[in-house]
């Protein structure tokens, strides 16, 4: 039996394809979709570069965690503060992808401002598209929280007094017992020990991650559904 | 109409016999780009699988609603890809070089100090997109400033697009405008706006200033930087 030719393979995947589903005309609608010309303004690309950078953490994130240990161990031998020594110093490229994870992170945030700003000052906010904005500002707490959890992580002097005093302010939430109940939810503890870098640790990368991008899709439909929003 | 009163007329023979029905509809009412016009990457294309890997992410998306464009002049409009496309790739390229020569040339930021040890005495100081916050709470009673004033600043951001929508028209009667504009060419929002900013700018620039830096202040004077 003659071996068939890539293409006539890939013909047939597709032929396949499209007796199943409009597989074709759904790629030609999304690829050939007009767009306005407005929308090649250079404001209008923030979103997408908010989007690339946070892929970028992900992946960076995803290739962190292999080295990683969330284990704060006893004053003096902590495994996560050497894990994290280790990819810094030890580890193939582990400073290179803990910098781009940790400037990708800093970058992010400018780009989440800069992006509101644009939705803001342009009105894009406006009708039909206030459940988008409205998903954007979670994005943005959600980004936040982000970095306050991914603080704690390297667990050096640093990041414990600035967590142990954000830990304090949710804390100290009136009355006493709900801001008992938020200390002891943060915490795992009395103090700021291992429970709460367990917790950091799970919240940064499982919840975090799957909210953002639960949320992002969420955002992303709302666009295609609406539309990229007129100009001023 | 009935074939034995059917007559051709003249040009007939030249005309077409099927007249070309333009179907609007089967692309969800929305204009495409004519084939004609297109990448001549087709389903036997090499290329193709790229090209659907692109549209895969729209169509993940689910179905476009009425846009703009589909009201548009075909001069006022270009096609998602390649038009729209192309300067992604190169954003991401340049956002990951830029990152890169950060993580490379900027090491200072990323050393670590000394593992925690909570016995130890040290001022703590939060990263900079915190540092506005963190000065912000010494300006007042901690609880006002730390669980009053943010949620209620974060409340107002979230529910914005109502208070806009349903605020502006009534101040725009009582200003005497006949529509309520947008931020960038409103004096009201927009003014608001960069005067937040402004703030935010400011007392982070406070912090930055040390704590040796410090002004006066109608509680807890003198306010110092972090």
């Amino acid at each position: 039996m003659a071996i068939p030719h890539p293409r006539e393979i890939q013909l047939a995947v597709v032929q396949w394809l499209d007796e199943r589903y409009p597989f074709t005309k759904s790629v030609d609608e999304a690829l050939y979709q007009r767009v306005p010309n407005f929308a090649n303004a250079f404001y209008y690309c923030f979103g997408g570069m908010v989007f690339i950078l946070i892929v970028l953490q992900l992946l960076t994130g995803i290739l962190l965690s292999l080295y990683y240990v969330p284990d704060a161990g006893v004053i003096g031998n902590s495994p996560a503060y050497d894990s994290v020594k280790y990819i810094q110093s030890t580890a193939y490229l582990g400073w290179l992808i803990r910098g781009i994870h940790f400037w990708g992170a800093n970058i992010l945030i400018i780009m989440v401002l800069i992006h509101m700003a644009r939705v803001y000052w342009t009105g894009s906010y406006r009708a039909p598209r206030e459940l988008n904005w409205m998903v954007g500002i979670v994005m943005l707490l959600i980004i936040l929280v982000f970095s306050l959890s991914g603080y704690l992580l390297p667990w050096d002097t640093k990041a414990y007094f600035a967590t142990e005093v954000t830990i304090k302010i949710a804390g100290s939430a009136p009355p006493a017992q709900l801001g008992a109940f938020i200390r002891e939810i943060l915490q795992g503890g009395a103090v700021v020990g291992p429970p709460t870098l367990q917790r950091f640790f799970t919240v940064h990368v499982f919840l975090l991650p799957a909210l953002i991008v639960l949320l992002m899709y969420v955002h992303f439909r709302f666009i295609r559904a609406h539309g990229i929003s007129e100009p001023m | 109409m009935d074939e034995t009163t059917r007559k051709d007329g003249p040009g007939a023979a030249t005309a077409a016999t099927v007249i070309p029905i333009i179907e609007v509809d089967s692309h969800g009412g929305h204009v495409l780009e004519p084939e004609w016009k297109r990448l001549p990457i087709g389903p036997d294309h090499i290329l193709y699988p790229v090209v659907v890997g692109l549209a895969l992410f729209p169509i993940l998306m689910g179905a476009a609603g009425h846009h703009l464009a589909d009201d548009m002049p075909d001069e006022d409009t270009h096609p998602f890809f390649p038009d729209h496309f192309w300067p992604y790739p190169i954003i991401a390229v340049v956002m990951l070089v830029t990152v890169g020569l950060l993580a490379f040339f900027v090491q200072k930021d990323l050393q670590l100090e000394v593992p925690a040890d909570p016995r130890a005495v040290t001022v703590p100081r939060p990263d900079w997109y915190f540092l506005f916050l963190f000065q912000f709470l010494k300006l007042g009673p901690e609880l006002i400033m730390s669980l009053v004033i943010p949620p209620v600043v974060f409340v107002v951001f979230l529910l914005w697009p109502f208070i806009d929508a349903i605020g502006g028209p009534k101040v725009a009667r009582r200003m005497g405008w006949k529509t309520w504009p947008v931020p960038g060419r409103n004096f009201i929002t927009g003014a608001g706006y960069v005067i937040f900013l402004a703030i935010i700018a400011l007392l982070t620039l406070w912090a930055l200033a040390g704590p040796q830096f410090c002004l006066p202040w109608i509680i807890n004077s003198p306010v110092c930087g972090a």
